[in-house]
């Protein structure tokens, strides 16, 4: 089958799997009305597989009242990366459905990013959570589960930041930023129902006006300062102006000399006077018809208050603020309240709810374990609104919103951590759900091994043990012959099936269950089992910040555990911050968590291996002195160089790493400024991988020649991006040898703008830039050879600083149809399988690319093995790994090798987490799915009987005749 | 059955029990015959036709694989260089047939003694060998002689490293 034939083979499978989940539900009716096998429906896959003639789906209903099973005959779904073949009957459940329908496709977990704003729907029947985030999207989570019901993604510059949610009978927001586009959405669906854009006059205010809703009027104030305010109300639907903007008298808002702080809490705007004698808060209602200024002295409410103020959390059914953290105030009646009760903690959340005992003041706080208690306006302990001194790991709550049962004091309480995760709370203190959303901004994604189990472990240290005669080893071997009797006893006896549930982290036999550890900008770290999705620990490092890496430093390997390092800045000093964990459990390991003095240049780990199976660290710091962790791995440095590139001045740094006897020291050998005579930035630099391992040291041509590869393990393709005086802005990219600071090849390309996105694997390199002159997003990529004869004696290591010969550089470039936002390449663990390029689009698909469309030598005279040369590069719909998963806002793709050679594994980072497998040369190391087990045993048994029996006949024919 | 048997039986058995043993040698010579004669004449002509004979038969042998060379270049003329099972056949059976000749060399001048054996088995081995190279002849045109580099691509080292580099952009 070619490629085409199978994309669409696989497309139709994709499609086919909607189709019948679609099935299923239309196929409820008519199960019900009938009484036996009622309903049967066959759908001839699409024209475009016609080679294949098993491929169609049939969905017959089954009156099992008792369990929703259905009968799927012949349910064929072909993909490259997995080829499953259902034939006969199948029993596929609507859970089962879900399931195989992620098995092709790869399992996605949306989320939506920080929440801002969130107010409960209590108006439509199926109760949500309308929230707006940060990330600027829109979204409605299940009341019950925390699951997302629908979501917008809106733009991610400052177009799409939302400044206003209200949810009414419909949902109404304000996102951008002059021009404000006021949208309302169906809070059932999430349908756009109306849109509009208001525009203001002088955009030099822009960033001062508020907006809220008013009795289904849009409200827009903004404060001018040392004059007025301004006020216009708008219909909500229409956008129509009712009447002109009143302008409010204020000439008393002036922050700076009269006016120290001012907050607006709808509809009141509220300004602390800056005068010490007598600080006063002044206050007015922007919407009420004559205009009226309350005043109350900060002394009144709290004695010695500097004039700190902050606004109530969680959508306060009574407008209120917080002065000083401590005291609560009130607007009621056009006038200030001060409550009785007193905020307990500086860090604490407050708001007031509407409860069956009327508007109810509610605070939460986490300085002991979280804690929640509320009071009536009087000041009353409501008893029945608490939570018992629990120990949630809930971190500085904040309210978002807070529902409350018209007739009985039950209360559900939405609140954002400092984490960034959202928890939905039982006014009991029962957590109903948490969404994790630190996982929509990831900064780094390792791939861990998992460690062997402990019978492979035991056999493992039984071949290690080198020395001993052979009686011990015979000794040796017996003992865990029994061990691993005594495992199976216990495996059967306790009907445990093998590897399942979460306790089983063992490496399967292919290694394809891996753990993922995922670092975030908010400073949390995940394990996520990658098979499942789920998280198997978490771990939050509030002062981690910055820039950050993670190191393999050990691989799971009997009787060592594994160990990562996070390499990152602390966020109080800007210092170099080192935590170690061990991967599986998520736990620290204080002994190598370190903080550092100085700021981290770069960071580097080495090859070899102590005792102890660590790879130590080697932290260049910002005095270009070096340590290495442990300390006792210093003599196996040898032969170690790095290379600091600064992005903005494109002035690149090599140094050669060195131990003389005494302490490892850093000798800057080389330097190099990239951006020629003009100011250059970099955008994005790529070494090859660490994972990443050359097999071939060349290609066969047509002529049966050898082209070898210049594979030198040392280059870094670095991408930069200049003016130009003639040409506006020239891409340049650059291929160093980071070990002598050597140019081995380069390109530019004018007109163009720099996508910070290359990737660089073996001799390969690959870059994409916006060409301004066409206007369209192209792709180049370079190929470095040696030329028909090997430069080096096979087997002798490669040096940098020995070569002394230029490679040949193929270069080329193609246009791409679409924008891409991530690219990386596949990784195989030996590196036989074909190489893919797999491209991130920003229309929220991942595509892959074979090499053999981008590769420099394409279009070569007189080579048959490589495609000849056209600019457009297709990207067909039935290569994209997502199949009709759209994954928004896509930052990055990663990539691991699986045990098995033609597997890789990826992960697609941004708003959303997508995991899949991508097998670019097809699993020609796996037996298909549909492979027929029970026919071949079958047909095995029958010839091994029909010898046996055909031999005792020939046998008996051969008697009979010697008698005759 | 019983027909075959007792043509088996004729056809193998031995009779030592002739009943009329004195009867062969009792009838007479026929008329004109001399016994003495047709002896010695006998004798004379076996020995030099049979010899000569043998001798054409065996140079016949000898020379066959050189007669071969003409239709061997004629079939691997027509059978072309694409791989496929036909030709891949055919040259399969222009190299074993010289091969398994050649082994049986000594089976096929068994019976040869004389004053040209030495150069028969010379002519015959050399007609064989000719065959081969042709053979291989083909095979190389066809490109299945692991003859290039790249036929040993697969067998080379993967290139090593000796330097480790680390870092990337500035993490200040």
């Amino acid at each position: 089958m070619n490629v085409k034939e199978r994309g669409a083979s696989r497309k139709a499978a994709g499609r086919e799997v909607r189709q019948a989940s679609g099935k299923t539900a239309a196929s409820e009716k008519p199960r019900a009305k009938g009484g036996g096998c009622c309903n049967r429906r066959c759908k001839r896959a699409a024209a475009a597989t016609p080679h294949r003639a098993s491929l169609h789906t049939c969905i017959h209903t089954h009156t099992n009242k008792h369990s929703d099973l259905r009968y799927c005959t012949a349910y064929t779904v072909h993909s490259t990366s997995s080829s499953i073949h259902y034939k006969n009957f199948v029993f596929v459940t609507d859970t089962q459905l879900k399931r195989l329908f992620i098995l092709v496709t790869g399992r996605r977990q949306t989320y939506v990013g920080r929440i801002k704003f969130a107010q409960f729907d209590t108006v439509s029947t199926a109760k949500k959570i309308i929230v707006a985030t940060e990330e600027n999207v829109l979204a409605a989570l299940h009341l019950k589960t925390g699951e997302i019901v629908w979501r917008h993604v809106f733009e991610s510059d400052s177009s799409g930041n939302i400044r206003l949610l209200h949810v009414g009978d419909k949902i109404t927001t304000v996102t951008g930023d002059n021009p404000y586009l006021v949208r309302g959405w169906d809070s059932a669906t999430g349908v756009l129902m109306s849109e509009w854009s208001l525009t203001m006059q002088d955009g030099s205010r822009a960033e001062f006006s508020e907006f809220w809703v008013q009795n289904g009027l849009l409200v827009h104030m903004v404060p001018i300062y040392h004059s007025h305010i301004e006020v216009t109300m708008y219909n909500l639907m229409t956008g129509s102006n009712r009447g002109a903007t009143s302008k409010l008298p204020a000439s008393w808002i002036d922050p700076g000399q009269v006016i120290s702080i001012c907050l607006f809490t709808a509809p009141y705007y509220t300004c602390v006077s800056r005068d010490t004698p007598s600080r006063m808060l002044l206050s007015i209602n922007v919407t009420s018809n004559p205009i009226q200024v309350i005043r109350r002295s900060l002394s009144s409410i709290m004695q010695g208050a500097p004039g700190h103020l902050r606004a109530l959390d969680g959508n306060s059914v009574i407008p209120g603020l917080i002065v000083e953290d401590k005291k609560i105030v009130l607007f009621k009646n056009n006038d200030f309240k001060v409550l009785n009760t007193d905020v307990p903690h500086y860090i604490a959340s407050a708001t007031v709810a509407d409860t069956a005992r009327g508007p109810v003041v509610m605070q939460i706080q986490s300085s002991r374990g979280y804690h929640l208690i509320a009071h009536t306006l009087s000041g009353e302990l409501v008893p029945e609104v608490h939570s018992p001194d629990s120990f949630y790991d809930i971190e500085e709550p904040e309210l978002l919103a807070v529902t409350c049962a018209r007739d009985q004091l039950a209360c559900r309480l939405l609140m954002n951590t400092v984490d960034e995760a959202v928890h939905l709370v039982q006014q009991g203190g029962v957590i109903l759900w948490s969404r994790e959303e630190s996982l929509a901004n990831i900064k780094s994604v390792e791939f861990v091994d998992l460690p062997v189990s402990e019978a492979d472990a035991a056999l493992e240290s039984e071949f290690d043990q080198k020395e001993g005669s052979v009686w011990w080893s015979f000794v040796r071997r017996l003992q865990s012959q029994v061990q691993q009797l005594q495992v199976l006893v216990e495996r059967l006896r306790s009907g445990e099936v093998l590897e399942q549930g979460p306790a089983s982290l063992h490496r399967d036999y292919f290694n394809l269950h891996r753990i993922m550890v995922l670092v975030t900008e908010a400073g949390k770290i995940f394990g996520m089992d990658n098979l499942s999705g789920s998280l198997v620990w978490n771990l939050y490092l509030p002062t981690l910040s910055g820039a950050r890496t993670i190191l393999t430093r050990r691989a799971a390997r009997h009787p060592h555990t594994a160990m990562i390092t996070i390499v990152g800045t602390h966020a109080d000093t800007g210092n170099g911050y080192i935590v170690t964990l061990d991967p599986i459990t998520g736990r620290i390991v204080p002994e190598h968590t370190v903080q550092l003095d100085l700021g981290i240049l770069q960071c580097m780990t080495l090859q070899e291996t102590g005792d102890d199976q660590l790879r130590a660290l080697v932290i260049l710091d910002e005095d270009e002195a070096v340590q290495v962790y442990p300390p006792s791995a210093a003599s196996l440095v040898h032969n170690v160089h790095m290379y600091v590139a600064d992005p903005d001045t494109a002035i690149v740094k090599g140094y050669a790493i060195r131990y003389n006897g005494r302490e490892v020291v850093s000798e800057r050998t080389w330097s190099s400024y990239l951006g020629g005579s003009r100011l250059a930035r970099i955008v994005s630099v790529s070494s090859r991988s660490r994972l990443e391992r050359v097999r071939s040291p060349g290609r066969a041509l047509a002529d049966r020649s050898v082209l070898y590869k210049y594979s030198n393990p040392n280059l870094v393709l670095f991408v930069l991006e200049k003016t130009d005086p003639t040409h506006k802005d020239v891409v340049v990219s650059v291929v160093l040898d980071a070990v002598t600071g050597a140019v081995v090849g380069a390109s530019s390309h004018r007109r163009a703008r720099a996508l910070p996105l290359a990737v660089h694997a073996d001799n390969c390199f690959a870059y994409m830039y916006r060409s301004d002159k066409h206007r369209r997003v192209e792709i180049a990529t370079m190929e470095l050879y040696e030329g028909k004869d090997r430069w080096s004696p096979a087997g002798e290591p490669f040096s940098s600083s020995a070569s002394w010969r230029a490679p040949v550089v193929e270069r080329q470039a193609y246009i791409l149809p679409a924008l891409p936002t991530a690219a990386a390449f596949t990784i195989t663990e030996r590196s036989l399988t074909d190489r893919h390029v797999l491209l991130g689009l920003s229309s929220g698909g991942v595509v892959e690319v074979p090499w053999s469309f981008l590769e420099a030598r394409r279009g070569a005279v007189g080579e048959e093995s490589v495609l000849p040369y056209l600019p457009e590069l297709p990207l067909p719909a039935e290569r994209v790994l997502s199949y009709n998963l759209t994954l928004p806002r896509l930052a990055a793709l990663h990539t691991s090798p699986a045990g098995l050679e033609s597997t890789s594994l990826m992960l697609a980072t941004g708003l959303d987490l997508f995991y899949t497998r991508v097998a670019p040369s097809r699993t020609f190391d796996l037996l298909k799915d549909d492979f027929d087990y029970y026919l071949i045993t079958i047909v095995l048994a029958a010839l091994v009987l029909a010898t046996y029996g055909t031999k005792y006949l020939a046998s008996r024919k051969t008697l009979k005749m010697a008698w005759k | 059955m019983s027909q075959l048997k007792s043509n088996k039986k004729f056809k193998w058995a031995l009779d030592f029990n002739p009943k009329n043993k004195s009867q062969t040698s009792e009838i007479p010579s026929p008329p004109g015959y001399s016994q003495s004669t047709a002896v010695s004449n006998a004798e004379s002509s076996k020995d030099t036709d049979s010899n000569l004979l043998l001798i054409k038969k065996l140079w016949d042998v000898a020379l066959g694989p050189l007669k071969q060379v003409p239709m061997n270049l004629f079939i691997m003329y027509m059978a072309g260089n694409s791989i496929s099972i036909f030709p891949i056949m055919m040259v399969g059976m222009l190299i074993v047939r010289p091969v398994k000749a050649l082994f049986s060399t000594q089976g096929t001048f068994k019976m040869v003694e004389g004053t040209q054996a030495a150069g028969q088995k010379f002519v015959y081995i050399i007609g064989n060998i000719v065959n081969i190279l042709l053979a291989l002849y083909k095979c190389q045109s066809m490109g299945l002689l692991p003859t290039h580099s790249s036929d040993w691509l697969a067998f080379e080292e993967p290139i090593l490293k000796a330097e480790h580099i680390g870092g990337g952009f500035s993490m200040l």
